[in-house]
């Protein structure tokens, strides 16, 4: 894991930091001569060798140097803080909605498969799937900020959190990704509902009930949780639509911002924290996984038994 | 008439002139007020009445603004009008020009030009206060002259003042400028976004406004963070009129006009700073919405580098002209609000436009210059643009490029975002930029296309063009000054400079709650005169 944040590190310094001369730009301005940004160059190491920069580079990160933003002249870690945290409120209440109503349809859509339950689910899924997020912002605000006036046109949360302007960020959110994660639950359901220890289960005289939650559920929810973990990070740094759209004061448009004024230090910075977002939401899945399946934690915690015939002399 | 001194005597000609005819009134209260008659002694003059006053408003309130909230450090080296909407609430300027492009007195209580207009005498208000408690006066505008006139000065003003030789301070409220040549429009150039007055002591405070936000109007900056908010408070002690609302917020939504829209339509916020050709059938259908529309000189200008290849070749720059089908350009891409150009960047409704012969499109003719410059099989160029003012910018582009196609020009466009665009404005070889509202032609001349101005993007350089400026500035008569314009936009048409596109009507919307908000042509806004009802 620290292997791909390093991995990942590296490329992001290789995209941004190799062209000193392009970073002495985006740092003094356009209008800086060709000496000043030579001196600066010079100041900050630039001519150094690459290996010994990228080394620098990395440990000023990890000591939370990250630098001053250009566009908004203010600490880099000053901006992000509360950015992220305006992220997170916008991916916990997305989540409140999306997870337990894509899980509840995907499972009454794959208890029986066919059923007019799962062609209604299916086919609703799949709309809502393929409809992308700036299509359905513009057709969920046309609705009810233009046409009701039920909701406000933007989310700034200028006055503190308001539930009111979260709802149609959350709604597009909800819309785009709630299909994907009912078809991959109702998908895993179907299979789980095949198998041999459901069919031991019914013969055993099991309750449907028992049946699903006791049995099917818990084996089919391991690829349902590795997707919604995924939309983690998605909903981190891959919402710029979304909150670019509603002026939402998140991360991502932090790094809309920052890429629209090449703010050097604060892209560098995001796509850092992207990338610890990544990596630590798929350790979240895995460890989530172990616990939904015994079988993968056993494997992971003792090394496997040899087979009794190597002890026979 | 404000000085109680003799009259100018241009001032006596203009009033016979007004009253023959041969001028139109708006005519007469402009030019009457650059020799420091009064917007209202001129209008008594002309039988004007008053304005009659707004209906009232409600007291205490916040009025919620959306504009772009930049990082201002010196306001005199600002590149952005929206970064003067913040401080213009804090910071004033020596004259105004209204939204009908009438200048008003302002920090100077009168002025009065000599016969020949090379020198100036500017009176200043005696009861103006700093926000920080001091007494402003002539000291406080010497420090800014001295700034804006210093050769090293990166300011825009070091160029659109370089007629001034020299400031003399005439007394504690009196100053003259001497001027190396006529310039009739130096009241209106006062009022230029890059003209605040700043405290003289801005410099020892580490020239940066926000951090030590001292002005004499009527807000003060409480709050400032770029790119998200910018508060200003009412002041008690304001020397003015004291505004109608008690604060202003102006909050940064983003480049998306269609999301300040929404805010608008949902009632998070009163004004916004503009609205585009895009909204605009959108805004017209919503309910408590209004809005607004003023006819302004601003435009887009397809211009190139007279020193870059190939467009040294002036063939190559006539060929473009030819090929431009500026009537297009205006349908298409500005659905016909505006009127059309004629390559000359100076408006049809400006006082000094002087009619030139009509040069219409004419595609072969593009064809056989293009053959004459060595280039039989057609021409590849790169068109740079920046939508920073909308993506009507990038639709203009396309017509152009279907005209250019016509006649063997192969035009790629190469979008960038609008700040990256700001940064190589004056360095891509061709180039389409926005050139705002100014209120006279020779004022968009002196800026854009004299010899060595800081904003001379194409880098013409002519000395017949500067002459032929240079006689136009000294021109007080609006009917005489036509015509020595004629010579420089004939001048400038001559040389293929540009592809001038079209004027642009400027559009902006408001709640209906706000009251005494109005288009201005340059978006200049005196918040200090707007209620909510």
């Amino acid at each position: 894991m620290a292997l791909t944040m390093l991995a990942v590190s590296l490329l992001v310094f290789l995209a941004l930091e190799v062209n000193g001369e392009s970073v002495a730009v985006k740092v003094l301005g356009q209008f800086s001569t060709g000496d000043q940004r030579h001196l600066w160059l010079a100041q900050n190491g630039y001519f150094d060798p690459l290996p010994l920069r990228y080394g620098r580079w990395l440990w000023g990160f990890l000591q939370g140097r990250w630098g001053v933003s250009t566009y908004y002249h203010a600490e880099v870690r000053s901006l992000i803080a509360p950015r992220l945290a305006a992220s997170a409120v916008l991916m916990a209440a997305a989540l409140a909605v999306i997870v337990p109503l894509a899980l509840a349809l995907g499972v009454l859509a794959g208890i029986r498969q066919g059923s007019p339950v799962d062609r209604v689910v299916s086919v609703v899924a799949i709309l809502t799937t393929s409809l992308p997020e700036f299509a359905s912002a513009v057709f969920l605000s046309a609705i009810f900020v233009f046409g009701l006036g039920w909701a406000p046109g933007v989310s700034t949360l200028a006055d503190g959190f308001s539930l009111r302007e979260l709802a149609l960020p959350v709604a597009v959110l909800a819309l785009s990704s709630t299909g994907y994660i009912a078809r991959i639950t109702r998908a895993s359901m179907v299979e789980a509902m095949a198998s041999p220890y459901v069919r031991t289960a019914r013969l055993k005289g099991a309750g449907p009930a028992r049946i699903v939650l006791g049995h099917a559920l818990r084996n089919a929810l391991g690829a349902p949780v590795t997707v919604i973990l995924l939309q983690i990070p998605w909903l981190l740094s891959g919402v710029i639509v979304v909150e670019v759209f509603f002026a939402y004061p998140g991360f991502g448009t932090l790094l809309y911002v920052a890429s629209l004024n090449s703010d050097i230090y604060l892209i560098e910075a995001c796509s850092m924290i992207g990338v610890i977002a990544v990596v630590s939401s798929q350790l979240l899945s895995d460890l989530i996984n172990a616990a939904l399946n015994p079988r993968l934690a056993t494997e992971r915690r003792a090394p496997p038994r040899r087979p009794v015939e190597a002890l026979a002399p | 008439m404000q000085d109680g001194g003799p009259l100018h005597p241009g001032a006596v000609d203009l009033m016979g002139q007004v009253l023959r005819g041969d001028i139109g009134r708006r005519d007469f209260l402009r030019t009457a007020a650059w020799l420091g008659v009064s917007a209202s002694s001129a209008s008594a003059f002309l039988g004007l009445e008053g304005c009659a006053s707004p209906p009232s408003v409600s007291g205490a309130k916040t009025l919620r603004f959306v504009c772009a909230v930049q990082q201002i450090s010196d306001p005199a080296t600002t590149a952005w009008i929206e970064a003067s909407n913040l401080f213009r609430n804090s910071l004033e300027f020596l004259t105004e020009v209204d939204a009908d492009n009438i200048t008003h007195p302002y920090l100077a209580e009168s002025w009065r030009p000599s016969d020949d207009l090379k020198t100036w005498r500017f009176e200043l208000r005696r009861d103006v206060r700093w926000s920080n408690g001091e007494a402003f006066d002539v000291e406080d505008v010497a420090f800014n002259f001295k700034r804006w006139l210093n050769p090293a000065s990166a300011s825009v003003n070091r160029t659109s003042f370089s007629a001034v030789e020299a400031f003399e301070t005439l007394g504690p409220y009196s100053f003259a400028l001497h001027l190396r040549r006529p310039v009739c429009s130096l009241p209106e150039q006062l009022y230029a976004f890059t003209c605040p007055i700043l405290n003289r002591r801005f410099e020892a405070q580490g020239a940066d406004w926000p951090k030590h936000p001292i002005g004499t109007g009527p807000f003060t900056l409480t709050q400032f963070e770029v790119g998200r908010s910018a508060r200003f408070r009412r002041r008690a002690d304001y020397w003015g009129p004291p505004p109608k609302v008690e604060e202003i917020d102006y909050i940064d939504l983003g480049p998306d006009v269609a999301t300040h829209v929404a805010a608008l339509a949902a009632g998070q916020v009163d004004v916004l700073y503009r609205v585009t050709i895009a909204e605009l059938d959108l805004v017209r259908r919503l309910p408590k919405v209004r809005l607004l529309r003023n006819q302004a000189a601003q435009t887009l200008v397809a211009r190139m580098q007279v020193d870059k290849q190939p467009f040294d070749d002036i063939r190559i720059r006539r060929a473009l002209l030819s090929a431009a089908d500026n009537a297009a350009m205006l349908k298409f891409a500005y659905r016909g609000f505006g009127v059309v150009g004629e390559n000359l960047h100076v408006a049809p409704f400006q006082p000094d436009y002087a009619p030139l012969e009509p040069a219409p499109r004419d595609v072969a003719k593009a064809r056989r210059l293009l053959a004459e410059a060595g280039h039989p099989e057609g021409i590849d160029l790169t068109l740079t643009l920046g939508n920073t003012q909308g993506r009507w910018e990038q639709d203009t582009a396309q017509v152009l490029q279907q005209n250019c196609a016509e006649a063997g020009i192969r035009l790629r466009l190469n979008v960038i975002p609008p700040a990256e665009y700001w940064s190589v404005w004056n360095k891509t070889p061709f180039g389409l930029t926005y050139w705002s509202h100014r209120p006279l032609g020779v004022m968009l001349y002196d800026l854009a296309y004299r010899s060595g101005s800081v904003w001379n993007e194409s880098r013409f350089a002519d000395p017949e063009f500067d002459q032929a400026l240079d006689a136009a500035l000294a021109v007080l008569d609006p009917r005489m000054r036509q015509a020595k314009m004629a010579r420089a936009e004939a001048i400038l048409r001559e040389q293929a400079v540009i592809v001038q596109p079209f004027w642009a009507e400027k559009f902006t919307a408001v709640s209906d709650r706000v009251i005494g908000h109005r288009a201005h042509p340059s978006d200049y806004f005196r918040m200090d005169r707007v209620g909510l009802a």
